[in-house]
């Protein structure tokens, strides 16, 4: 039997070599190859610029700031939507996703249009335009970004905490011990595997974004890495080279911060999913104090959508955005235009949500394999696999996505794949098979291994086995995983402008064309309606999930 | 507890079948789809299979913007010859990035860019496939495009001072009055390591003036004058009125803009300006080649050039006059060099943007 299981190893990690790792190494021979020679001296010659240093700090203080802003909302947020009668309203945790599917540059771009000299709020209240420069700054890049960033770390953390369950914390309060105490000592402890693992994504996340830096982060003169390698790879002369110099820093202080945090979660990883159900605690459901959540909830709920949104909405609808907000320039021509069937707005709303569908069920698929074959990434193999899988999410798409250019189109290449929907689907895949991994992980981890022993003893195959006590375990992570791969894909915009093969676009990449062609309110409405569609996707396989959801 | 491996492994051997199965399953899914079209055949649904062989009837063009442009050539294209065309919209800067990662295998045929400098570097790299013969290549304007046929500027933008209408009521007539105190803090320019035409601009302004241009950037730059990302992110503060103009504006964008009805409006300074030629050209790698010379052909015709006209550009033929903006005999012009310009762009890059830090 236990070659099988080794055999399920070297099977995952040649995938994932394929998938994962030649393309990087490509990126890799790119970089040190100059001019057709080899110069292995390349990559450092371009980290000893002065400047280069400062960028890189400037990123790193801001995945810090990130984690922290985030933090403030997401952990609040988790408790509240475990513990108290904010709990049964399960659709918020589909509104709570929406900041993470709105693209991040339309997301900056509400938030520019919004609070810029005679913008939105100076329209709406003239006398707040003293306050609204001091929005323009690094405080208000890392308001931003936590904003968009924050559903991603709120989703673990309240997983972690509904498998915490409420016996451990009714133990510590009959035995005398207060709120803080009961925090500090039982609460605490075991969430941090999951926070570790979603603040390290959370600062992956910030230091490879684009959007808002490019959008927000210009405006403020907030240099990071991913604007300098975007500059070598998209204006000319085009400079792979020093581009992949660069990543390879990133992936290296990447590298570095899953370091530690695999340690700390090792050290603090606990058996929580035994063969007790879990129940909820009765601790924090009296009455008292709704209130407060409820205004919490809301006041998230106005910044992180409330106000983008409005000025995304409002964008959409104006004929002239030079007149600003009045009821006679109000318009719906622009949605006419972009729901016109057969219109190439259709078609690449179309063409995300196939993508993105096909993309997301592969990508869970592999990602729970992966997951089970990482396990308790107790031996070097499995560690390296965990690894790989999580590779992608470190390194910047866009140098991901050259990396996979290079090996899919190389003339030796046998597989017909490169300028096929098919690699498009592979792109995504890849890019977002990370996201599944840590959500399957995190439940898996937690699982005692009494119940498969259990399983076991009781005479049940190991088919059967893992039908009826590991995957009921892991489906809530692998829906978790799945969504959040569909939301992700159905609005990537890097890699699909340079993946897409010519006369194909998706919702994305038509936003960005309608921007670049100087047509924004045209992309500001293709924004809403992709938004909603993938909101409207998300609810009907969220109920449709729910009535066979397994529940404790 | 001394069991827990087997049994760990049995339900992994489940797993891993019931998995590996779906994931065959998965990748046989796109094997089908990739698999029926050629190596360089584009799956896009409908013309997959048929028309590789044949008859050359395919064409791979990657155009930059204006998007509403690039279509109607297209359309006017394939309706004239029946071939099929391809088509990557983007931005100078992503072309050139496809371009390159497609490198030890390209796809394109035929690129339109709008920098007439990555036009250069790419027929000085030897990527360009000359074509001298090009029908009405001589009444192309000789300044922007190539004598040996590598390349051909069927259109061209020029740059100015794009201004909101609301809030400036006596537009600037010279570079040199964004430099006012007036206007502190209010002006936007773009970012010349992403519009190339916008580095056209500097590196024109510098060719004219020598060393001594440097002196208006420096002013600019103690005018707290914004580097604001490609064009249209520079326009777009201008007709919110965030700020009031941009410095080196490309105009054909502000006479969209302004014909929609948007307050906004350019205006040419006195003391000159650049050109931005958008230049096409042939891929020595076409596979396609009969296609890529009768696409120039069209490229230079009376009637694309009349649909260059209609989306405000200027019209790269000489004999052909635009109809509803500046014409070129209408804009004051800086003496720019190309060649210093193409060799110098990089460094005048690196120093603006170390100026504007």
């Amino acid at each position: 039997m236990r070659h099988i299981r080794a055999w399920s190893i070297a099977l995952a990690l040649l995938v994932l070599t394929i998938m994962i790792v030649v393309p990087l190494v490509e990126i890799f021979i790119q970089s040190v190859y100059r001019d057709g020679e080899l110069q292995l001296a390349a990559p450092f010659r371009t980290l000893a610029d002065a400047e280069i240093l400062k960028v890189l700090l400037g990123s790193i203080w801001l995945g810090i700031c990130v984690i922290a802003g985030t933090t403030v909302l997401a952990l609040p947020l988790a408790w509240i939507m475990v513990n108290t009668r904010l709990a049964r309203w399960r659709w918020l945790d589909i509104v709570f996703l929406i900041p993470f599917m709105t693209p991040p540059y339309i997301g900056s771009m509400g938030w520019i249009l919004f609070m810029q000299k005679n913008g939105y709020l100076e329209q709406l209240v003239p006398g707040l335009a003293s306050v609204t420069p001091s929005f323009f700054t690094f405080g208000g890049m890392v308001t931003i970004m936590s904003l968009h960033l924050f559903p991603f770390l709120y989703l673990l953390l309240r997983g972690a905490l509904e498998r915490i369950g409420g016996s451990l914390e009714e133990a510590g309060a009959v035995l005398g011990a207060p709120f803080t105490y009961r925090f500090r000592r039982i609460i605490a402890p075991l969430l941090l595997s999951a926070y570790g693992m979603g603040a390290m994504l959370i600062f992956v996340k910030t230091i490879a974004e684009f959007g808002t830096p490019v959008t927000f982060g210009k405006r403020i003169g907030y240099e990071v890495m991913t604007s300098e390698i975007h500059k070598y790879i998209s204006s000319w002369p085009i400079d792979f080279g020093k581009a992949t110099s660069l990543a390879s820093v990133l992936l290296t202080a990447c590298l570095l911060i899953w370091y530690a945090q695999s340690v700390l979660s090792r050290r603090f990883t606990y058996s929580l999913v035994g063969g007790k159900g879990i129940r909820r605690s009765s601790l924090h459901s009296q009455g008292r104090g709704t209130w407060i959540y409820v205004i919490f909830v809301a006041v998230v709920l106005l910044l992180s959508i409330g106000v983008p949104y409005f000025s995304i909405i409002a964008a959409s609808t104006m004929k002239l955005r030079g007149v600003g907000l009045a009821w006679n320039n109000l318009t719906l021509e622009y949605y006419k235009e972009l729901l016109t069937w057969g219109s190439t707005s259709m078609r690449s709303l179309m063409n995300s949500v196939l993508l993105s569908l096909a993309a997301s069920t592969i990508a869970v698929i592999l990602g729970t394999w992966f997951a089970i074959v990482i396990g308790r990434s107790r031996t070097r193999m499995e560690r390296t696999t965990d690894l790989f899988s999580l590779l992608p999410n470190t390194v910047p798409g866009i140098v991901m996505v050259v990396g996979l250019i290079l090996l899919w189109n190389s003339p030796w290449m046998p597989i017909p794949l490169y300028n096929t929907y098919g690699m498009v689907i592979l792109t995504y895949v890849i890019l977002f098979v990370p996201y599944t991994v840590q959500y399957v992980k995190s439940d898996f981890g937690q699982i005692d291994p009494s119940l498969f022993q259990a399983g076991q003893v009781f005479g049940g195959k190991p088919h059967y086995v893992f039908r009826r006590v590991l995957l009921p375990l892991i489906v809530p992570g692998m829906m978790a995983g799945w969504m959040m791969t569909f939301t992700i894909a159905s609005r990537e915009l890097v890699g699909s402008l340079l993946i897409l093969p010519p006369s194909v676009q998706t919702s994305a990449t038509y936003i960005f064309a309608q921007f670049e062609q100087g047509q924004v309110s045209l992309g500001m409405a293709m924004a809403v309606v992709s938004v909603g569609l993938t909101t409207v996707m998300l609810v009907i396989i969220e109920s449709l999930g729910s009535k066979r959801k397994w529940n404790a | 507890m001394n069991n827990f491996t087997t049994i760990k492994t049995g339900w992994n051997k489940g797993t891993s079948l019931t998995l590996v199965l779906a994931l065959g399953l998965t990748l046989a899914g796109c094997g089908t789809n990739s698999n029926s079209t050629a190596k360089e055949a584009s799956p896009s649904a409908n013309n997959s299979v048929t028309n590789t062989q044949a008859a050359d009837q395919k064409l791979v063009v990657y155009s930059a913007g204006p998007e509403g442009l690039a279509n109607k050539i297209i359309e006017g294209y394939e309706a004239q010859t029946g071939v099929k065309v391809e088509m990557f919209q983007g931005t100078t800067g992503k072309i050139l990035a496809r371009m390159e990662a497609e490198k030890s295998n390209p796809v394109v045929d035929v690129v339109i860019l709008a920098s007439l400098p990555s036009a250069q570097g790419l027929k000085n790299d030897g990527l360009t496939l000359p074509y001298p013969e090009a029908k009405n290549a001589d009444k192309l304007n000789p300044d922007w495009s190539d004598k040996e046929g590598n390349y051909f500027s069927s259109s061209a933008s020029a740059l100015g001072i794009a201004y909101n209408t609301k809030l400036v009521t006596t537009p600037p007539t010279s570079w040199e009055d964004l430099t006012k105190p007036e206007y502190k803090g209010q002006i936007n320019i773009p970012d010349p390591s992403l519009s190339g035409s916008a580095l056209d601009f500097i590196t024109g302004y510098l060719s004219d003036k020598g060393e001594s241009g440097w002196s208006l950037f420096e002013q600019f730059n103690n005018n707290d004058v914004a580097v604001a990302g490609a064009n249209q992110e520079a326009l777009d503060p201008v007709i919110t009125g965030a700020k009031s103009m941009v410095a080196g504006a490309v105009d054909y964008m502000t006479y969209k803009a302004k014909a929609k009805g948007e307050p906004v409006d350019i205006v040419y300074p006195k003391e000159g300006t650049v050109i931005s030629p958008r230049p096409a050209a042939i891929m020595k790698s076409t596979q396609h080649e009969e296609n890529a010379k009768s696409f120039i052909d069209y490229l230079l015709s009376d009637e694309a050039q009349k649909l260059v006209s209609n989306a405000a550009l200027l019209p790269g033929r000489t004999d052909i006059k635009a109809e509803n903006r500046a014409n070129l005999d209408e804009i004051p012009l800086l003496k720019a060099d190309w060649v210093w310009m193409n060799e110098n762009g990089a460094d005048v890059t690196d120093k603006f943007t170390k100026l504007f830090k």
